[in-house]
C-alpha cells in the first residue's frame, strides 16, 4: 500500500476511536439546511466564499464517516456526496479547512436546529490530521514545545522562576516590604495559581498583579515550579493525548502541593482545557476544586477579603466573551459582576455571552501565521461592534483573545486598549494600612528605644539599589540606541554606577563594538534604522564569543516583545520599557549580571 | 369519494403501504441499534453552574428548542423567523401527509369532514410551496449548492411531488368532482410506500436522530452551565 494511502488509513482507524454516540449523532444529524451559515464570523466576512459555511467544513469529516460507517454512504457514496475516498494530496486541503477557516468557537453549534456540534467535528478532523503529522507548522512547533519542555512557549524553568522572582522584587519595591513575594512550591498552601506562559514571556506584570491581589486577600497560595502551564495545545490540535498529558502535569502539581483549589489565570482555552476537558482526556480522578481567577477575585470582593475603588477605572469599557469560557464552560455572568464592581462605565457588545463573536485568535489561530490575512478579515465584524460601543478599552478574560483582539484593533486602526480583569482589579485595589506597613526591623539592628523610626524596607531596598553608587563598578556595558538623548541618559546612569560604557547607534555597529570590546552586558533598543535591534539580537546570539553575552532590551515598543521572543535563539536576559527609571535600570542590570555569575 | 370501497388495485396498494411501514420500522430499529452500538461519551468534569443549570435542564431545553424561535439567533427576528415559520409549515405538511396516508386506509370518513379536509389540504399546500422554495433555494444559492448532495435534491423533489399529490388526494377523498378518480389515492399511497422505504436510507431519517442529538448536546452544554443561557 502506498504511503499516502497509509496516512488516510491511519486517519480512518483513528476516527473509529473517536466515535461516540454524541459524535455519530452530529455526523448523521446534519440536514444541510444552511442555518449555521450566518452564525460564522468567517461567513459574515467572506460572503463571496461559500466554503466558509460551517456545514461544508464539517462535511469533510462527514465524508470519511459516510464512506466507512454509514450504510448509504458506503454503498452509494456519490448519492450522499461522500466523495471518492481521500488521498494524501487531499490532506493539505483538509488542513487548510480545519485549521485555517474555523476557530472552533462553537457559535454554529448553538445555531443548529438539529443540535449538531460542528466545532467538535472540526476538532476531531484536526485530531485526525495531527495524528498523521499534517498540521500547520506553528501548531507543530507549539505542540512539540508543550510535549518536550512542558509549556507551549518553550519557557525554560529557570526563566520562569527568574520572572517570578523579578515580579516579587518589583512588588517589594512598590510596596516597601517583602510580604507579597510570590511563594513557589509552598507545600500545604490552599491555592495553587497556574498561568499562561504568555504571561511569563510577554506580560509578566499580570503575575505581579495577581500576586498583589492574593496578598491583599491574605490568601495562602503558591505557584509551582512544575506543572504551572494551564494552557493546552491539545485542545487546538485535536490531540487528546497531549491534552491529557498537559492536564495531568497541572493535576500532579496540585497533588504535590496538597492544595484544595486550583486557580487558573485568565485564559479561555486554558480554563476550558484544565477545568473541563483534560479531566476526560487524562482520565484522572480530581479531588480538588478548579476555578478561574475571575471567580476568585469576585469572591474576594464579595466576601470582603479585598476592597476596591471602582472610580480608579473610570474610562468606558466593553467586554469580550472568550468562546471557551462562555459557550463551552458557562462562564457568562461572573466577569460581568466583577466588571460592575471595578469599573464605572460599561457598554455591552451587540453580540455577547452565548452569542459573542470570536476574537479571531481562538483555536490556536495565533500560531498559524499562514492564515493571518483571512483571520484579520474575519475580525471585521468584531471591530465594528467594538467601535459601536464607543469604548476606550475592551476587557477579556483570555490571553488568546488579548492577542487576537489586539491584532484586529491594530489592523482596523482602532484606538482601543485590550485589558484583562486582573489589571482592573489590581488598579482598583485599596490596600489597608496593615498591608501597606513596612516590615518590622530585624531584631539585631537595634533596641527599639534607640531607633526613632523603624527603617522601612523600602529604604533598605533603595539602599541596596542605590547601595551601589558603584553597583556596576568594573562592568563593561554596551549601550545600543539610535536616539542621542536616550544614549546620553543611559550612559550617564551607568557610568554614575561605576560601569565603563561603550556606545553603538544601530545594529551593525552594535555587533562590531561588541566583537571588539567584549562587554559584560548589552542594553539594546529594538527600533533602529538599518539593522534593527531584533536582527542584531539574533545575530549576536549566533556570533561566536558573543552568544552568551547578556542582553537587556530597552524599548519604547512593548509590542516588539513578542517578535524578539519568537526568535529561534535564547531569549534576552532582561526587558525594560521606556521611559526607564534610573534606579530600576541599575538594579536590573546588576541583577542580570549577578544571575549570570551565579550560573557560571 | 363518499364511501371507502377499495378496488382490488387499491386494496393491493394499501397492503403494500402497510408492508412499507413495516420495513421502515425494521430499518429504523436497526438504525437505532447501530447508533447505540457506539460508546456513550461521558463528561467527568464537575458541573459548570450547579446552582443554576443542570445537564437535565440543558437536555430538556434543547428538546424544546424546536418550538422556541427566540432560542437561537438563526431563527430570531426578520429572515430567521420567516425561515422558522416555513420550517414549521413544512413539517406540519409532512405530519398531515403521513396522517392522510394512514387515515385514508383506516378511517377515510374523517378526511371527508370539511374542516379536516381543509386543514389537511391547505397545510399540505403550504408545505408544497415551502418545499418548492426550498428546492430553488438549494439549487440557486451557492452555499446551499455546495453543501447539497443528490440525496438532498431528490428528497426535496420527492416531497414536492408527495405534497402536491397529497393535496389532490385530499380533494379526491373530500369528493371534489374533478379529482374523482381512485388513481389519485393509489398513486399517493404508492408514493408514500416508496417514501417509507426510502426515508430510512436518506437524509430524511434525520427526525429519527433529532431527539437524541438535541438531548445529548443540551445535556453536554447544560452540564457545563452554558445552556440554556441564563442571566444571573
Amino acid at each position: 500500500m502506498e504511503m499516502k494511502d497509509r496516512k488516510v488509513q491511519m486517519m480512518e482507524e483513528q476516527l473509529q476511536k473517536k466515535l461516540t454516540r454524541q459524535v455519530v449523532a452530529s455526523l448523521v444529524g446534519c440536514v444541510h439546511c444552511g442555518m449555521c451559515n450566518d452564525s460564522c464570523h468567517y461567513v459574515m466576512t467572506h460572503p463571496d466564499d461559500p466554503k466558509m459555511t460551517p456545514s461544508y467544513k464539517a462535511d469533510q469529516l462527514r465524508k470519511i464517516f459516510k464512506r466507512n460507517h454509514d450504510w448509504t454512504g458506503s454503498v452509494f457514496p456519490w448519492w450522499v456526496k461522500a466523495g471518492k475516498g481521500l488521498t494524501d494530496d487531499d490532506l493539505d486541503g483538509l488542513k487548510d479547512i480545519a485549521f485555517g477557516t474555523c476557530t472552533n468557537c462553537r457559535r454554529c453549534t448553538y445555531n443548529c436546529p438539529m443540535g449538531v456540534d460542528t466545532a467538535t467535528l472540526n476538532r476531531i478532523m484536526r485530531g485526525l490530521l495531527s495524528h498523521v503529522g499534517v498540521m500547520p507548522e506553528g501548531v507543530k512547533v507549539v505542540s512539540k514545545d508543550q510535549w518536550e519542555i512542558g509549556n507551549q512557549m518553550g519557557v525554560l524553568k529557570e526563566d520562569y522562576i527568574d520572572t517570578l522572582e523579578w515580579m516579587s522584587e518589583e512588588l517589594a519595591e512598590e510596596l516597601g516590604h517583602n510580604r507579597a513575594a510570590i511563594p513557589i512550591d509552598k507545600k500545604g498552601a490552599k491555592i495553587v495559581y497556574v498561568i499562561n506562559p504568555r504571561e511569563v514571556k510577554y506580560d509578566p506584570r499580570t503575575i505581579k498583579k495577581a500576586a498583589l491581589i492574593f496578598f491583599a486577600a491574605g490568601e495562602d497560595w503558591t505557584m509551582v515550579s512544575e506543572g504551572w502551564d494551564q494552557t493546552n495545545f491539545g485542545l487546538f490540535s485535536g490531540d487528546d493525548q497531549l491534552g491529557g498529558t498537559c492536564g495531568k502535569r497541572v493535576y500532579d502539581a496540585m497533588e504535590e502541593i496538597g492544595a484544595e483549589r486550583l486557580v487558573i489565570s485568565e485564559c479561555g482555552h486554558g480554563y476550558r482545557s484544565t477545568r473541563c476537558e483534560a479531566v476526560n482526556w487524562s482520565g484522572e480522578e480530581i479531588k480538588f476544586t478548579m476555578e478561574s481567577s475571575v471567580m476568585t477575585m469576585l469572591r474576594y470582593i464579595k466576601e470582603g477579603q479585598i476592597k476596591v475603588d471602582k472610580t480608579k477605572n473610570a474610562e468606558r469599557f466593553t467586554f469580550h466573551d472568550s468562546c471557551n469560557n462562555a459557550r463551552s464552560c458557562g462562564f457568562y455572568e461572573e466577569p460581568r459582576e466583577l466588571i460592575d464592581l471595578v469599573t464605572t462605565d460599561f457598554e455591552e457588545l451587540e453580540h455577547n455571552r452565548q452569542e459573542g463573536l470570536c476574537c479571531t485568535g481562538g483555536g490556536g489561530a495565533m500560531s498559524m501565521t499562514e492564515y493571518t490575512p483571512r483571520r484579520l478579515r474575519s475580525g471585521e465584524v468584531k471591530a465594528n461592534e467594538i467601535a459601536a460601543t464607543g469604548a476606550e478599552s475592551i476587557i477579556t478574560s483570555c490571553h488568546n483573545c488579548v492577542d487576537g483582539l489586539g491584532d484586529v484593533l491594530k489592523h482596523y486602526k482602532m484606538d482601543v486598549k485590550v485589558t484583562q480583569l486582573v489589571d482592573l482589579v489590581a488598579e482598583a485595589l485599596v490596600l489597608d494600612e496593615a498591608q501597606k506597613a513596612p516590615d518590622p526591623v530585624v531584631a539585631e539592628v537595634a533596641a527599639p528605644a534607640e531607633v526613632p523610626a523603624v527603617p522601612p524596607v523600602v529604604a533598605k531596598m533603595d539602599e541596596e539599589k542605590e547601595m551601589p553608587a558603584d553597583a556596576l563598578r568594573g562592568r563593561r556595558i554596551l549601550v545600543v540606541d539610535d536616539e542621542e538623548d536616550v544614549r546620553l541618559f543611559l550612559t550617564t546612569v551607568l557610568e554614575d554606577a561605576g560601569a565603563t560604557v561603550f556606545i553603538a547607534t544601530d545594529g551593525n555597529e552594535a555587533i562590531e563594538v561588541a566583537q571588539r570590546e567584549k562587554p559584560d552586558l548589552i542594553t539594546l533598543d529594538l527600533s533602529m534604522p538599518g539593522k534593527d535591534g531584533i536582527e542584531a539580537f539574533t545575530e549576536l546570539r549566533k556570533t561566536a564569543g558573543l552568544e552568551e553575552t547578556p542582553v537587556c532590551v530597552v524599548t519604547g515598543h512593548p509590542e516588539f516583545r513578542k517578535l524578539i521572543y519568537d526568535r529561534p535563539v535564547t531569549p534576552p536576559e532582561g526587558y525594560m520599557d521606556k521611559p526607564v527609571d534610573e534606579g530600576k535600570l541599575v538594579s536590573n542590570i546588576r541583577r542580570i549580571l549577578d544571575l549570570r555569575e551565579k550560573r557560571q | 369519494m363518499p364511501e371507502h370501497e377499495p378496488s382490488s388495485l387499491l386494496f393491493a396498494t394499501e397492503v403494500i403501504h402497510w408492508i412499507a411501514l413495516g420495513v421502515m420500522v425494521i430499518v429504523y430499529t436497526m438504525r437505532l441499534r447501530w447508533l447505540f452500538s457506539f460508546k456513550a461519551g461521558k463528561d467527568r468534569s464537575a458541573p459548570g453552574q450547579p446552582d443554576k443549570i443542570s445537564a437535565k435542564d440543558g437536555g430538556v431545553y434543547s428538546l424544546g428548542n424546536v418550538a422556541m424561535p427566540w432560542a437561537m439567533e438563526s431563527t430570531r427576528g426578520g429572515r430567521g423567523f420567516v425561515f422558522w415559520v416555513s420550517f414549521v409549515l413544512f413539517h406540519l405538511g409532512v405530519v398531515a401527509g403521513i396522517g392522510l396516508a394512514f387515515v385514508s386506509t383506516i378511517f377515510p370518513g374523517v378526511l371527508q369532514i370539511p374542516a379536516v379536509a381543509w386543514v389537511v389540504g391547505s397545510t399540505m399546500f403550504c408545505a408544497f410551496l415551502v418545499a418548492v422554495y426550498r428546492f430553488f433555494r438549494r439549487l440557486l444559492r451557492p452555499v446551499m449548492r455546495l453543501i447539497s448532495s443528490p440525496d438532498d435534491y431528490f428528497s426535496l423533489l420527492m416531497l414536492i411531488c408527495w405534497f402536491a399529490l397529497g393535496v389532490v388526494t385530499q380533494a379526491h377523498i373530500a369528493g371534489v368532482e374533478r379529482f374523482a378518480s381512485e388513481s389519485w389515492l393509489i398513486a399517493y399511497l404508492l408514493l408514500t410506500s416508496f417514501f417509507l422505504i426510502y426515508v430510512p436510507f436518506s437524509k430524511i431519517s434525520h427526525y429519527l436522530y433529532y431527539p437524541f442529538s438535541r438531548w445529548w448536546i443540551g445535556k453536554a452544554l447544560g452540564h457545563r452551565g452554558s445552556y440554556p443561557y441564563s442571566r444571573a
